[in-house]
């Protein structure tokens, strides 16, 4: 029995997962304007991980999974989620000073470059989740205890 | 019989507490007075002034990373556990090697 799920599946994967990515990714990045952030845009990204470990097998996946560099990257999401909240604490904990102070990310609200921190913390947190529900998805497709 | 009562009294305490926690005749809790209300919920707060004070036009943002953001770091700590947690657990273990 072969791994993969065959032509059509993945042609359809082939074409579909970067679209998800793209789709995904816009709702991270317009996370201060429309509906959704980085905890949504985040899981859909990961979706496309799923979709792409279903289609083509774990074995595919294997050699494109590297758990040091999606530790990493979890990592640096937390880190900057926190740095970014530290900005302000000349003030408070997570004070919008990027905003009341006009400093960056401070154009008319409504526009991408608006809302101080918002922006920023939207795309640590969704790296945070995306790197994170990858990492548990293949825990659980790696460290399955049945045999073939 | 026995289960009729008890549905019965289930459904008379969740209308005691749906009395009870009306904002309009209900009991109040905390600061009393006639802005008893604009204390205690502060969902017009945030829509009057959320797009002035934090900026972004999506106001579920702006009191998930501005105003509770505190709750934003307990979800990201919660996913990070329940991931290492995951991953302790499923982990090949010592003894699976004898088996």
């Amino acid at each position: 029995m072969s791994e993969d799920m065959g032509l059509i599946v993945k042609t359809t994967a082939r074409a579909t997962i970067p679209l998800i990515g793209i789709f995904g990714a816009y709702i991270v990045s317009h996370g201060h304007l429309t509906p959704g952030g980085g905890f949504q845009g985040g899981a859909t990204i990961a979706g496309a991980g799923v979709l792409f470990l279903i289609a083509f097998g774990l074995s595919e996946a294997k050699k494109r999974y590297d758990h040091h560099v999606y530790s990493a990257l979890e990592s640096l999401g937390g880190l900057v989620f926190l740095g970014i909240a530290m900005l302000g604490f000349s003030v408070a904990f997570f004070y919008n000073i990027l905003w009341r102070n006009g400093i960056a990310f401070a154009g008319k609200p409504g526009t991408l470059l608006s809302a101080g921190y918002l922006p920023i913390m939207n795309l640590a947190v969704g790296l945070k989740v995306f790197a994170g529900l990858i990492s548990a998805m293949m825990a659980v497709a790696t460290y399955r205890r049945w045999k073939e | 019989m026995k289960r009729t009562l008890g549905a019965l009294s289930l459904l008379f305490i969740l209308g005691v507490l749906l009395i009870v926690a009306s904002p309009n005749y209900g009991l109040k809790f905390g600061l009393g007075g006639k802005d008893w209300q604009a204390h205690r919920y502060t969902d017009q707060y945030y829509i009057e002034h959320g797009v002035e004070e934090v900026g972004g036009t999506n106001i579920v943002t702006d009191i998930v990373f501005d105003y509770r953001g505190y709750d934003t770091i307990g979800e990201a700590t919660v996913l990070f556990t329940a991931i290492a947690g995951a991953i302790a657990l499923l982990r090949p273990w010592r003894r699976d090697e004898n088996e």
